[in-house]
């Protein structure tokens, strides 16, 4: 095309850029299968035989298997409460059914702008007057809680984006507000409804902050704080790196495997709120 | 009859959703303002000292420190990322396998920052990968000092360009992909060069969604916390002071460990300080890049 000439340096650079990030991501992969000393000592030799040594001292020692079954089930749980709730709510905020819409949907903006360290103490003191703290139920309470500004804001700008022609036709066949939300709406609006699942999902997934003031039990924490306290138990007994890179494995890959599989809906989920 | 039956609706498809809302963001906003005029370490009692723990942060050099390195990454990890993001734009639209090379650029997004912060400490450490490559292969007697105090910060913004650059590279696609061909053509036919292309039609057009990355991106910078947190492989206790953010400084208040008992009041306040900061700058740059949107 027009600029195809001049571009092909930036091109090149790209491809790099991207050839790097592949590597480096089979490269933690592959060293993780690797025992520590050959970790250090060849840290370019492949590990033939491959030894899955790593991964049990990161589920033994790292109580990472634990740690992941808490991830999915807090994950997993609040994701999909976070989506059933918000998503009437999006609906009728956006056919604005009466003057408390626009307010309303300005609160829910907001809440966006709110970050966790704001929320952090108030939270864990009224989960903690709950007797909720290091349970999966306060964890997972915070996390539907703390996601309902995006997913709703998301959501009403999806919603927005539907023709109204199909919910009109509902109407004069006498359908009331719900059922043409529940039979007419929702079929459609599946594909936005997967993709805040999914981005919430990997939000709460990482989520640090929130599970490291929460859970401060080894049986009920979740995997970013079983990382970061296997990264501090080595602070003395010297780094197991290979352990270290199993962990790592066991956040990053279900992830990877996530995106790989419905990626496409992730990205396009970025630009669902913004309107147009 | 249609308007009736959503009238009646509405309460109950709201409430669910605006009662989390209410409970687990709005409300705690607020009691955390009550929270940051008091002295407590969350056991005992509580005593009401005022504006007290501003007034302290006001003269808090590890909260100027944390501030900056807060501004830091706004500023310039934000500048870079969005300068990057748009270049990347330009690249990816005419080429080849763009989604792929884009997916792929997005992935550091999904990671917790944790990773790259856990695995830059194996990579850089003094005996690290990097330093063996260098000794090694490029012969340097005398490497860098990567995670020296000074350096820290600087390979942090690094990661964390690397880690939002596939984000937003992502936005703006989205944006500049809506802009018509018919555009460019008549470009073609004026005889417009690259430059002009982009500086007439493609930022004119995505100029709302610029604005959109500017907020997206000040909200997320003040988060930036389990980066720094876990940076270089992680300490038992708190990083160093000089790579706090205003995230790190806010949980370290109550949560540093140092011996020193927990002050929750400094945590609320340093918190919505920093909060009260970033929405100054969100209503500049509003301002500042608010322009008539271009209808096409």
């Amino acid at each position: 095309m027009r600029t195809t000439r001049s571009l092909a340096p930036m091109r090149a650079a790209v491809w790099t850029i991207v050839a790097a990030n592949v590597a480096l991501l089979a490269w933690v992969v592959i060293t993780s299968l690797k025992t520590t000393r050959d970790v250090f000592d060849h840290p370019w030799r492949l590990p033939i035989p491959p030894t899955l040594d790593n991964y049990l001292t990161a589920l033994e020692v790292g109580n990472f298997g634990r740690a992941a079954v808490n991830s999915v089930i807090v994950g997993l749980v609040s994701s999909v409460l976070a989506v059933v709730i918000a998503a009437p709510a999006a609906y009728a905020l956006s056919r604005t059914m009466n003057r408390a819409g626009r307010p309303l949907t300005l609160l829910f903006a907001l809440g966006t702008g709110v970050p966790t360290q704001v929320i952090l103490l108030p939270i864990f003191l009224m989960l903690s007057s709950l007797e909720l703290t290091s349970t999966l139920t306060g964890l997972t309470l915070a996390y539907i809680g703390t996601a309902m500004p995006f997913t709703v804001f998301l959501l009403t700008g999806f919603f927005r984006s539907l023709p109204g022609e199909l919910e009109e036709a509902a109407a004069l066949d006498g359908a009331g507000a719900w059922t043409t939300f529940l039979r007419v709406v929702l079929p459609v609006a599946r594909p936005g409804l997967v993709t805040v699942f999914v981005l919430q999902l990997i939000v709460s997934w990482n989520e640090t902050m929130l599970a490291l003031v929460l859970m401060q039990e080894t049986e009920r924490e979740t995997l970013p704080v079983a990382l970061i306290g296997f990264a501090q138990q080595q602070q003395y007994t010297g780094t197991n790196w290979g352990g270290m890179f199993a962990g790592i494995c066991v956040v990053v890959l279900p992830m990877i495997a996530l995106f790989a599989w419905v990626g496409r809906r992730v990205t396009d989920g970025l630009t669902l709120g913004m309107g147009k | 009859m249609i308007s009736r039956s959503r009238q009646r609706a509405f309460v109950p498809m709201v409430a669910p959703a605006f009662a989390f809302l209410l409970t687990f963001v709005l409300g705690p906003a607020l009691y955390a303002v009550w929270i940051s005029l008091q002295e407590t370490a969350g056991y005992g009692e509580a005593r009401f000292v005022g504006l007290r723990n501003y007034v302290r942060l006001v003269g808090d050099p590890i909260f100027h420190q944390a501030l900056l390195n807060t501004l830091k990454l706004l500023v310039i990890a934000g500048g870079a990322t969005f300068l990057i993001g748009f270049a990347l734009t330009m690249v990816l639209r005419e080429m080849r396998g763009r989604l792929i090379a884009r997916n792929v650029l997005f992935f550091p997004n999904i990671v917790s920052a944790l990773v790259p912060a856990i695995v830059a400490g194996f990579l850089f450490n003094p005996d690290g990968l990097v330093n063996t490559i260098l000794r090694g292969v490029f012969g340097v007697e005398d490497p860098p000092k990567w995670l020296s105090v000074d350096n820290t910060f600087a390979l942090i913004m690094i990661v964390a360009i690397w880690a939002a650059v596939g984000y937003y590279t992502t936005i703006i696609m989205a944006a500049v992909d809506r802009i018509p061909r018919y555009f460019y053509e008549d470009c073609a036919l004026m005889g417009a060069n690259a430059w002009q292309r982009m500086r007439h039609v493609t930022i004119p057009l995505s100029w709302d969604v610029f604005s959109v990355c500017a907020l997206l991106w000040t909200i997320s910078s003040i988060k930036v916390f389990e980066l720094v947190l876990v940076f270089g492989g992680g300490t038992a206790g708190m990083p160093p002071n000089k790579t706090w953010t205003v995230a790190l400084y806010s949980y370290a208040a109550t949560y540093g460990g140092s011996g020193s008992p927990p002050e929750l009041g400094m945590t609320a306040a340093s918190a919505l300080f920093s909060l009260l900061i970033a929405a100054l700058i969100v209503l500049l740059l509003r301002r500042a890049l608010d322009r008539e949107a271009i209808q096409f």
